[in-house]
């Protein structure tokens, strides 16, 4: 059963820091029970932690990141903070994580989930987006950004794709309004392209889309843009992920993610069914204009 | 376009429902909804606070209601395995799909049979759009999604159809939705309806509550105060009855937990979930 996430710090926190220190145990080639015997941790103890199914000391996560040979303090400090985070009492359950940070924070929540349930109103899904796709969108957030910052974040973006060719990968089940389809993002080659490959998607069997058409009125007018994420775990509750220009914020209040499945699940109703999907996109690039 | 492509985007297109049909559900999460609860008490994440309540009022009466649940979902599995393997069915008409839990139908069936084609159909939105999103199909087989009432048999044999080859033989799948048709004139006639409709050599698995059990009694009665639709426990004779005119298959009908059973629903006891499967000639 889903206990609910009331019972005190942040489940956010705890899978982000958890999934970010499997990350690192894994890249130094140590097993669970090699990680424990410092802090004096059963290897039980080390997967409920990596897992985010259980909270963190402070020293705990000091002696694993010195364990993992983290030497760059800025990484340690956002994992120190993580970890304070994760302990903070439970009223302080919404975070804003600034622009340096959440990216970070959000791609160790990502690769954690087993399910992921998005509704996209102005671009195509990150986990979707074709690399010109992306270098547009990202010029459109960073004005007065050079080359090598655009091209450090499109290359970001284009690993985070490869989570959807992991073993584990996640499911992806999104709504994209039909304005992402038709707004030339980096001009109508670029959308041209990018809609292409969402057609060649629809085959993955973790990839689920679903068009909502401007023919549809009602619920898809009643906000914008989130994203709900699920974890394996049953005792971990879903999280609602909501970006915003320079920052994002996660609820894992039941109340708040009760709202948000529910908003989640009148657009998978109303929207197009998935097996029209590749009909639809087709039909639209059909009728993008001609020209760049 | 490649096959897999196909199968893998394809789905059913569904005919309009009646405006006035009684049967149509909306989705609204207030009201307490059977997909919701049992997916509340198998532990799922698809449930709303109104659910919630009545899950955990129920399980307050009743315990062992989780275990029960999911010793049920246990025979549906061993169930659709039998049909598979040892009978050598591929097609399956699995109606009150609920949402989508672990070892669904065409998962069972497709890890027997990569070809088994599956039909599911629920009268739930909310079930419908979870069903068509994640209950995809191996290539070779396929899985459709069919918006009907189980009071329409007529109605939802045609939609089948377009998915099934009805003139080969076909499991029936009524797992736990048959209590929720009160009278058992009704309920038979339902059934007969639907079999009617599939070919000798077709089948019947089916599962429902039992009024054996006291704590039972008293968890379908909190049920029946608030959630929807209504539930109605039969005896377990009452059950055998509503397979009459079919032959039935070995152990007969009996407890979920005795039916060809495995190593877990022998260590189980009889419980008050009755299960048979029959074979038209």
């Amino acid at each position: 059963m889903p206990p609910g996430s009331d019972g005190g710090g942040s489940t956010v926190r705890r899978i982000q820091l958890g999934a970010r220190l499997r990350a690192l145990r894994l890249a130094k080639g140590l097993s669970r029970e090699q990680a424990g015997f410092p802090i004096r941790a059963s290897e039980s103890k080390i997967s409920r932690m990596e897992l985010g199914r259980v909270g963190f000391k402070e020293r705990d996560v000091a002696d694993l990141l010195t364990l993992y040979e983290v030497a760059d303090d800025a990484e340690r400090e956002r994992l120190l903070a993580l970890t304070r985070e994760a302990n903070a009492p439970s009223w302080w359950h919404t975070y804003g994580d600034v622009l340096d940070t959440w990216f970070q924070n959000y791609l160790d929540l990502e690769q954690a989930a087993e399910m992921i349930r998005t509704y996209e109103i102005q671009f195509v899904p990150g986990l979707l987006q074709t690399d010109a796709y992306a270098r547009a969108v990202i010029k459109l957030g960073l004005d007065d950004a050079g080359p090598a910052q655009i091209d450090r974040r499109a290359t970001l973006r284009m690993d985070r794709k490869r989570l959807l060719d992991r073993p584990d990968a996640p499911r992806l089940w999104a709504v994209l309004d039909e304005a992402v389809l038709r707004r030339p993002i980096g001009g109508f080659d670029v959308l041209r392209e990018q809609i292409d490959s969402l057609i060649e998607i629809c085959a993955k069997p973790l990839v689920r889309l679903q068009v909502m058409p401007f023919s549809s009125g009602g619920h898809a007018a009643a906000g914008g843009a989130f994203s709900i994420l699920r974890f394996p775990h049953e005792d971990l509750p879903d999280i609602v992920y909501i970006e915003h220009l320079t920052s994002a914020l996660y609820l894992d209040k039941r109340d708040d993610v009760d709202r948000y499945t529910e908003a989640i699940s009148h657009l998978f109703i109303e929207a197009e069914p998935p097996g029209r999907t590749p009909e639809i996109l087709r039909q639209i690039r059909n009728e993008l204009p001609a020209g760049p | 376009m490649d096959a897999a492509f196909r199968f893998q985007c394809e789905d059913v297109d569904v005919a309009e429902k009646p405006e006035d049909d009684a049967t149509a559900v909306k989705l609204d999460t207030n009201i307490p909804q059977t997909a919701r609860i049992w997916n509340y008490l198998l532990g799922g994440k698809d449930n709303f606070a109104a659910d919630r309540a009545v899950g955990d009022q129920i399980t307050e009466a009743m315990p062992h209601l989780g275990t029960y649940a999911r010793l049920s979902r246990k025979y549906l599995a061993r169930a659709v395995h039998y049909l598979a393997t040892e009978v050598g069915i591929r097609q399956f008409l699995d109606i009150g799909t609920g949402l989508p839990t672990a070892d669904n139908t065409h998962e069972v069936a497709q890890r027997a049979a990569s070809d088994a084609r599956i039909v599911y159909v629920d009268n739930d939105p909310l079930v419908l759009a979870h069903a068509r999103a994640l209950l995809t199909s191996t290539p070779d087989g396929a899985t459709a999604y069919v918006d009907a009432s189980l009071y329409h048999p007529e109605a939802i044999l045609e939609e089948a159809g377009k998915t099934l080859d009805l003139k080969q033989p076909v499991a029936l799948m009524l797992m736990g939705i048959i209590g929720h048709v009160e009278s058992d004139e009704e309920a038979k006639s339902i059934i007969d309806r639907l079999m009617a409709g599939l070919p000798s050599g077709s089948y019947l698995a089916m599962y429902d509550g039992s009024d054996t059990e006291e704590a039972v009694v008293e968890a379908a009665r909190i049920w029946n105060i608030s959630a929807e639709p209504k539930y109605h426990l039969r005896s377990p004779e009452r059950i055998a009855a509503l397979f009459d005119g079919l032959e039935i298959i070995e152990p007969g009908v009996v407890s979920v937990t005795r039916w060809k059973p495995d190593e877990e629903a022998l260590a189980a006891p009889d419980i008050a979930q009755v299960a048979g499967v029959g074979r038209k000639a």
